[in-house]
């Protein structure tokens, strides 16, 4: 979620309104957003956008945008997205670029004098879009120029990165496009933006001027707005149509919304897009959604009068045609967000504010119930307490040390159970790079903490474990890859501690729910020889006990005897 | 003394107090190791124990203390033994490579955050490295790593130690080495544990003598220690005299079963919900991109879903339990809205990833799952779920932690009744009486809401976040009906009623912590969820 930094006194002539923090927080529920930081000394505020639709409001502009609306219950005129607008400026898109980035967007922004905040607002927005929306450039990115510096018509080519050079922004030297990927920072930074393409893309004006290497840098010659500058060529290049189009459409505006005046550049691509060969950017792309009366009271639970839904969208930002109970509602073209129109719907809650719904309690009867292995689970946790033992409650993710080295699983027959352990492909860390296969570690790993907690020590885990179902990776068809079960571990650690005072609270343990068990040995590596067995109920096996096999402890640096059981509580 | 007061407590002595008694009748002062030496048949953790009562009486007396440091490997040293402290390990890679930059050693797996910066920090701070073009980092004078040479040595020897190493016999510099980097209290990182182990020498009290006489006498008459049935029996306990006990005595410490306290809290959360009419609902630890996600609508570029911030499972697995036509209608949905009405994400939607397996990063994955196989209408649903998520383990964020979530499904379900259900959890759950609700952003529901509620003891709080269930979740999985998927976070509230500030304490591995917990909530006498 993209947070932002507004300078308060920017805002405030943006709001049209003085503000305080109270009057923000209230402001920002329109927008759903909140206020992370009000500083009014320093005039800043931070300010997070959840909405990660829309990001027409990851600005001071776009925030006061709908605000505005929403006060004077009708929407700026943008009149620059007016198809009869024609445009004597031309950005040739070739056939080549399509292998790499294909799409490009522009237009240009005259009239308005950049001074330091607004300088600082439009890197800002720049940014924003590029990192959250255009995902780290990957898909929109932006660039700003000085308007006086371009011939057009400007191209949009594909070319060798050995032998085109131009000197990059933060630079004093010319560079080849192929060592601007290996020496500048930018270069550097971006270079998965090209998705390992042999050959580069660039923009470059009628005088074979370089404008930039898009995403990674302008030309510092072209390419660097300052203070002072009134007119700007805007571009915005990416891999979604829609999203560069959408990108240039909220720049445009928010330009626009700062005194600007937008005059539109005509994009002529070699291929019949979506949207036409011969496209007059900024371009209103937006399409009517349909919906009726009845679906405002189906989803808010409340009728709503047609002048009401009339009124609170066109507060919002839609243009609204009517007939009879019908709505035709067409989004602003800086939002692309409206997907169904549920989408409307809520946008009309939201402007006319969710505490003027009456929240009403649902009055149908349903049966509450727990899942049955939780009943059977609350029941033997009661259970354990009774029999004098504590209870544990471990994280399930663990490292390789504690899952498998420390329990001598390295030894272990691969088809057992537990030796399928989980492992995670992308550990953020070695110490929490498996899912447990097994509570056994759990409770060691506390015991091994808690030499110094007066004994004895008599404690157990109910929770749950994962397991591969088959033996190493594979695809099966039809069939759980993994397993999730819910078991129960105990734990009895003490100078004296023995098999038989464990397997006493097993067999009572059974007995409460007038089960039986019996058990057979078995040689495991994290437990004695002899001392240790596979426990059975019925017919199938359940679980494990025995007492710890010493090197066990030793690796878990614990320095008392111990001896465990665990049970897999469903097959009970 | 009087006479009476010394023959009561003769009499009271217990067989072991005799046995060290005995020993101080020709003695005027003894180690413990010195009265064991002299009888053999007292064990050390008797005479502790016969010591303590004597002191309490006053029979005996510490004459002299020696109190000495015993030092050994905390868990962390023992492995910096085998592989290395931190800085010696980034200053074998630096020296391998050349030059290295620092974010490069940030990249490092096999080390901790906190282990990373301070190690980087150090190695600035002492000299040894420079800093060099693009923030590299190259070894210039390695004289300089003297000091975590030595260090490294002093953690090397410990580790071949069996027992901890009395302190005072280390040479000094290892000494103040140890000094440097041993654990203190409170804190879970240190590289050296170091106890200490008091050495005392006792001597008689001026009531030894005549005690001493007195119990000499009393011993010839027979003293019962403990009855047995065999003397009920046979009724021979009349002629014989019950030994006294000093009831004054402390007992040893016991300590009984409880459930964990976190558990406890969890268990509240769960009948509260049953009795509102909630039934559980499971899913598993490990799930599908399917469920987790796509199926939830979040669309496949979604940032959320990347190698950062979700946890994939090694190998390659897929859930092949989930039906083709399930898939179809989700995939449909993702790329022009299927059925469902809405003109849907616009993008090729792939139905390999989507079988995918990962970590379960959020609980409303059981809510889809629950939808997916068939919900009764109407419904309530809950489930307590373990999620993980992409994040650095530190005091708000641990590896793996619990949601609470679910849905409520059926024909009377809208807005409205969504505000109502919320309202009942502020008043159930946190005990709220006035709430805010705030317009919220969830992938997966519109309209969505945020709660904010007056919790009694933490005042403001976002108390969790709800929504209906876009047409584009439900339309696919065949439901029907409206559905509002609602989700708490209940953590802070646990905190505070656990009284810890660190999440990572919820799952502490700490039993004395655990059980010290429990006595200070009995103490109070209070209800964990406030809710009495």
């Amino acid at each position: 979620m993209p947070t932002i930094e507004v300078t308060i006194s920017d805002f405030e002539s943006l709001l049209e309104e003085k503000i305080d923090q109270d009057r923000l927080e209230l402001l920002l529920e329109q927008v759903k957003g909140e206020v992370k930081e009000f500083l009014p000394a320093q005039d800043i505020a931070k300010v997070e956008l959840n909405d990660t639709n829309r990001p027409d409001l990851w600005s001071p502009e776009g925030i006061a945008r709908q605000i505005r609306l929403k006060k004077s219950k009708a929407g700026t005129p943008y009149p620059f997205f007016d198809p009869k607008n024609k445009s004597d400026r031309e950005v040739i898109v070739s056939k080549e670029v399509a292998k790499v980035r294909p799409y490009l967007a522009a237009c240009i922004a005259r009239g308005m004098v950049i001074t330091e905040p607004i300088l600082e607002q439009l890197i800002q927005v720049q940014e924003k879009l590029a990192d959250s929306f255009g995902r780290k450039r990957k898909t929109v990115s932006i660039g700003l120029y000085r308007l006086q510096k371009i011939s057009f018509p400007v191209r949009y080519d594909l070319v060798d990165p050995e032998t085109t050079r131009f000197v990059p922004l933060g630079f004093n030297e010319s560079m080849s496009l192929k060592e601007i990927i290996a020496r500048h920072p930018k270069g550097m930074a971006h270079a998965d933006t090209l998705f390992g393409a042999t050959q580069y893309p660039i923009l470059i004006d009628a005088k074979e001027e370089i404008l930039s290497f898009p995403p990674i840098i302008n030309s510092r010659e072209v390419g660097e707005v300052k203070v002072g500058d009134t007119e700007l060529f805007v571009e915005v290049t990416g891999t979604d149509m829609r999203m560069v189009m959408l990108a240039l459409n909220i720049f445009a505006c928010n330009l626009a919304d700062r005194g600007a005046a937008i005059e539109p550049v005509s994009i002529r691509y070699s291929n019949l897009t979506d949207y036409g060969k011969d496209i007059r950017m900024p371009y209103d792309f937006s399409s009517s959604i349909d919906l009726n009366l009845d679906a405002f009271e189906k989803v808010l639970g409340e009728a709503v009068k047609m002048e009401e839904a009339v009124a609170e969208l066109s507060a919002y930002g839609y243009t609204v045609q009517t007939k009879g109970k019908s709505l035709k509602v067409t989004a602003p073209p800086y939002r692309d967000d409206t997907m169904h129109p549920i989408d409307v719907i809520e946008d009309f809650a939201i402007c006319r504010g969710y505490g003027s719904f009456k929240p009403e309690m649902p009055s149908t009867f349903t049966v509450g119930a727990l899942s049955r292995v939780e009943s059977l689970s609350d029941f033997l946790r009661d259970a354990m307490v009774g029999f004098g033992f504590q209870e544990i409650v471990s994280n399930i993710l663990g490292s390789r040390q504690d899952f498998i080295e420390n329990m001598k699983l390295t030894a272990l027959d691969k088809t057992r159970p537990e030796a399928k352990i989980v492992e995670i492909g992308n550990p953020m860390n070695e110490r929490f790079s498996l899912l447990r296969s097994s509570l056994l570690p759990s409770l060691l790993r506390v015991e091994g903490a808690s030499s110094k907690a007066f004994y004895p020590h008599r404690v157990f885990e109910v929770g749950e474990i994962a397991r591969l179902t088959s033996p190493g990776p594979g695809k099966r068809k039809a069939e759980e890859a993994t397993t999730t079960s819910i078991h129960l571990a105990a734990l009895i650690a003490h100078p004296n501690a023995t098999f038989s005072e464990l397997h006493a609270v097993l067999e009572a343990l059974f007995l409460s729910f007038s089960g039986r068990c019996r058990l057979e040995s078995i040689i495991h590596p994290s437990f004695i020889q002899g001392r240790s067995g596979n426990i059975f109920s019925e017919k199938e096996e359940v679980g494990l006990i025995g007492e710890l096999d010493p090197e066990v402890l030793t690796r878990w640096q614990i320095g008392m005897p111990c001896v465990s059981f665990e049970i897999e509580i469903e097959k009970l | 003394m009087n006479d009476d007061v010394l023959t009561k407590l003769a009499e009271s002595l217990h067989p072991l107090e005799k046995k060290v008694l005995v020993q101080f009748s020709d003695q005027d002062k003894l180690t413990e190791d010195a009265i064991l030496e002299r009888d053999a048949s007292l064990q050390a953790s008797q005479l502790s124990m016969a010591l303590g009562w004597l002191l309490t009486k006053e029979i005996v007396k510490v004459v002299e203390e020696k109190v000495e440091a015993l030092v050994s490997l905390t868990p962390t040293g023992a492995a910096y033994a085998k592989e290395k402290i931190p800085l010696l390990r980034m200053v074998e890679e630096i020296k391998s490579k050349g030059q290295v930059p620092i974010r490069e050693l940030q990249k490092r797996t096999d080390m901790e955050p906190e282990e990373k910066s301070s190690a980087i920090g150090a190695l600035k701070a002492c000299g040894a490295v420079v800093i060099v073009s693009g923030g590299q980092l190259e070894l210039t004078d390695r004289s300089k790593l003297s000091e975590f040479e030595s260090l490294q040595r002093v953690i090397e020897q410990l580790s071949k130690m069996e027992d901890a190493v009395p302190l005072a016999t280390l040479p000094p510099e290892d000494q103040a080495a140890i000094e440097a980097h041993h654990r203190k209290r409170g804190k879970a990182k240190g590289i050296f544990r170091v106890d200490e182990r008091a050495h005392r020498t006792y001597a008689p009290t001026d009531d030894f003598g005549p005690i001493y006489q007195k119990m000499m006498a009393v011993g010839s008459v027979e003293e019962i220690g403990g009855l047995t049935p065999e003397m009920l029996k046979e009724g021979n306990w009349r002629e014989k005299q019950f030994r006294k006990y000093n009831i004054q005595l402390l007992p040893p410490r016991i300590t009984g079963g409880r459930k964990h306290p976190y558990k406890r809290f969890l268990d509240q959360v769960k009948s509260k919900f049953v009795s509102m009419g909630f039934s559980e609902m499971r899913g598993p630890l490990v799930e599908s991109e399917f469920w987790d996600m796509d199926a939830l609508y979040m669309p496949q570029f979604h940032p959320a879903r990347e190698i950062h911030d979700v946890y994939f499972v090694k190998g390659d697995l897929q859930d092949q339990t989930i039906s083709k036509e399930t898939i179809d209608r989700v995939a449909a949905t993702h790329q022009n809205g299927g059925k469902s009405g809405s003109r849907g994400w616009r993008y090729p939607f792939d139905v390999e990833r989507t079988r995918r397996l990962i970590l379960r990063s959020q609980g409303t994955s059981v809510s889809a799952r629950t939808l997916g196989e068939g919900a009764n209408i109407p419904g309530k649903y809950f489930s307590i779920a373990r999620c993980f998520r992409y994040d650095q383990v530190d005091a708000t964020h641990a590896p793996d932690f619990f949601q609470v979530e679910g849905i409520v499904l059926g024909p009377e379900i809208h807005f409205r009744t969504l505000l109502g259900l919320l309202t009942l959890f502020a008043k159930e759950v946190a005990r709220a009486e006035e709430i805010k609700f705030l317009p919220a952003y969830f992938p997966f529901t519109e309209p969505s809401v945020e709660m904010h509620v007056r919790h009694p003891k933490l005042g403001w709080m976002e108390l969790g976040g709800a929504g209906l269930f876009r047409p584009e979740v439900t339309e696919p999985l065949g439901v029907n009906v409206p559905v509002i998927a609602w989700g708490l976070g209940l953590d802070r509230m646990a905190m505070v009623a656990l009284e810890i500030s660190d999440i990572r304490d919820l799952f502490s591995s700490d039993l004395g912590l655990i059980r010290e917990k429990q006595t200070v909530l009995e103490k109070r006498g209070e209800a964990i969820n406030a809710d009495d």
